[in-house]
């Protein structure tokens, strides 16, 4: 089996990264392709040995497996440059935040009449094979598909299969997740530092004690107030501390994090509906090359590209 | 010297026991009460002293007997209760020494005053309980706690709590763990009933009559610390429990929780407790 990345981004990279760790994929087998070679990431895929290319058509026809590793508002440019050569054998496979799988298939279904989509969420622990993943399938995906991404994802973390719906929330809270920890271990650190632990390892102790947590928490059954309880022993440190981080809203505002990122995330799905994608959005160099190597796209019809047929507007 | 009562030799059979209390205020009234309802020990048996009538009336109407005399109290109980205000309680105490003999127990209800205190202003034989009830008493629902002085042994404790476990939870504990009880359940109670108006107010902004709302109210603090008592669950989990994906509730905790609900409770149980510490510094 051979996968491709279209998109050479930080997702490309942390998935690639941690296919191959698995030892699930030989880097070999895999193709990643972005118009620009100055990213970090692509000098990354490459020492992985990831083979790399400037042509997405490239990718698409050396994958059998394609996962679409680009921002959303790329997701139309992308689909409209590759869709000729998506054959039916191919699983694409979108990890793009708010971009759903009707938009998709109507874009692709010009091209190839029943495109496999699966739409996927993950996150970027699955560099180090503790990502979170959830995919749902669409209309001509079959179960063994979903069963195959599955696998995939399996190799780099947890994943599972979701109704579409949920993975706006999914987006909040794991896809964000991983940002809202950074912050939590900053400040954490910030803390250690504050009281006389030198920076290297206050963050090392910091990372260790989520990471520990969040460990303790999977493998138990107790619910995770019970854990808390157990930490603290009466009138001790840690329930003065627990204090000031509830007179702080603690809770309600990682909350509303989660709520936030999942509502902005339906937000974008709402504003990439309405076929409404401004140039700005996209960088001056990526739309550059997108006409070079999409001569079918106008310039004029660029400034306006919509997720479904070029034919005829949004039903 | 030592007086002992003129009455026959008391067992430590809560039928045969003579119990008296000094104060007849609310908080002995609600054990009272408990007592009585849970038929450990008859009315008759029971003699409570007040300065003036004004509380002693309810007890004559519950068939127990009353005076005016603390003295009379010891004289005829073996279990004698100190109920009495704070600030009047080493007056007391002064007045009845005399008449405290190694056959009584002495438990005091009153607030802030220490063991050490007690011990300090009674007889050095005499065993002293320290108690800290709480309002529900009366109703057989309260929580208390209690704790040992020197003289008091494993008798005397388990009386206490066979006595009152009629009136609710009835646990012994360090005595340092008292004012804490009263940031937590003395004054608690007081929280709930916040809580259950808040509750019913809310109800009534939505448009329920406010009568309905608040016995609504009620019976949803009644059924849920019944549910945590029985189930022994965690409340996270029962909290969980209730909370469908995307539903009613969830939504409302995160209202709670923007409102560091947790936060003031703490802040409130730990008011309490300090104050309840400073107080008996006086």
């Amino acid at each position: 089996m051979s996968v491709g990345f279209i998109g050479a981004g930080q997702l490309a990279f942390a998935l690639a990264r941690g296919f191959t760790a698995a030892g699930i994929l030989a880097a070999h087998k895999i193709t990643a392709s972005s118009p620009d070679t100055d990213l970090p990431t692509v000098s990354g895929l490459r020492k992985i040995g990831v083979n790399f290319t400037v042509s997405n058509k490239d990718t698409v026809k050396n994958s059998d497996v394609l996962f679409l590793a680009v921002k959303p508002p790329i997701i139309p440019f992308i689909l409209e440059e590759v869709g000729p050569d998506i054959e039916a054998r191919h699983i694409v496979v979108s990890c793009a935040a708010g971009v759903t799988i009707s938009s998709i298939e109507k874009k692709l279904s010009t091209f190839c009449p029943t495109p496999k989509v699966i739409r996927c969420m993950t996150n970027t622990p699955v560099i180090v094979r503790e990502g979170a993943t959830v995919y749902a399938t669409g209309t001509h995906a079959d179960v063994e598909d979903g069963k195959l991404l599955e696998q995939l994802m399996a190799s780099v973390g947890f994943c599972t299969e979701v109704e579409e719906d949920l993975i706006d929330a999914v987006t909040g809270l794991s896809g964000s997740g991983p940002a809202y920890a950074f912050t939590a271990l900053d400040a954490l650190a910030d803390g250690g530092v504050k009281m006389g632990l030198p920076r290297r390892l206050a963050v090392r102790l910091g990372a260790q004690a989520l990471l520990g947590a969040a460990k303790m928490l999977l493998e138990s059954e107790q619910h995770p107030g019970q854990l808390k309880d157990n930490v603290c022993s009466p009138g001790g440190a840690t329930i003065h501390a627990l204090h000031f981080l509830e007179s702080g809203g603690f809770r309600s505002l990682l909350i509303n994090a989660v709520e936030a990122s999942c509502i902005r995330t339906r937000e974008l799905q709402h504003l990439a509906d309405q076929e409404e994608i401004s140039p700005a959005a996209i960088k001056k160099t990526l739309l550059d090359k997108v006409k070079l190597e999409s001569p079918s796209l106008s310039v004029a019809s660029v400034n306006k590209v919509s997720l479904f047929t070029n034919k005829s507007k949004k039903n | 010297g030592v007086a002992l009562g003129a009455w026959p030799h008391v067992a430590m059979e809560a039928s045969e026991l003579w119990v008296g209390f000094v104060g007849a205020g609310r908080m002995a009234g609600g054990l009272v009460r408990g007592l009585l309802q849970a038929g450990k020990v008859p009315a008759s048996n029971i003699l409570a002293s007040a300065p003036s009538d004004k509380n002693l009336d309810a007890w004559r109407e519950l068939g127990c007997r009353t005076t005016h005399c603390n003295l009379e109290v010891v004289h005829r109980s073996t279990l004698v209760f100190l109920a009495t205000k704070p600030h009047i309680l080493p007056g007391v105490l002064e007045e009845i020494r005399p008449a405290v003999g190694s056959h009584h127990i002495v438990v005091s209800l009153v607030a802030g005053v220490t063991i050490q205190t007690l011990q300090r202003l009674l007889p050095p034989w005499t065993k002293v309980l320290r108690i800290m009830p709480n309002l529900p008493c009366v109703v057989q629902a309260g929580a208390m706690v209690f704790s040992r002085g020197s003289n008091a042994g494993d008798e005397e404790a388990t009386l206490l709590k066979s006595l009152l476990s009629s009136c609710g939870l009835c646990e012994e504990v360090p005595e340092s763990y008292i004012d804490i009880h009263t940031g937590l359940s003395g004054s608690g109670v007081a929280y709930v009933y916040l809580f259950a108006e808040a509750l019913a107010e809310g109800a009534v902004k939505m448009g329920m009559p406010g009568a309905l709302a608040s016995r609504i109210a009620a019976q949803t603090l009644l059924g849920a610390a019944k549910m945590l008592l029985e189930t022994g669950e965690h409340p996270a989990k029962l909290r969980g429990d209730v909370c469908t994906p995307g539903g009613t509730t969830i939504y409302a905790l995160h209202q709670l929780e923007k409102g560091a609900l947790r936060a003031t409770v703490m802040d409130a149980v730990e008011a309490a407790t300090n104050r309840a510490c400073d107080m008996a510094k006086d």
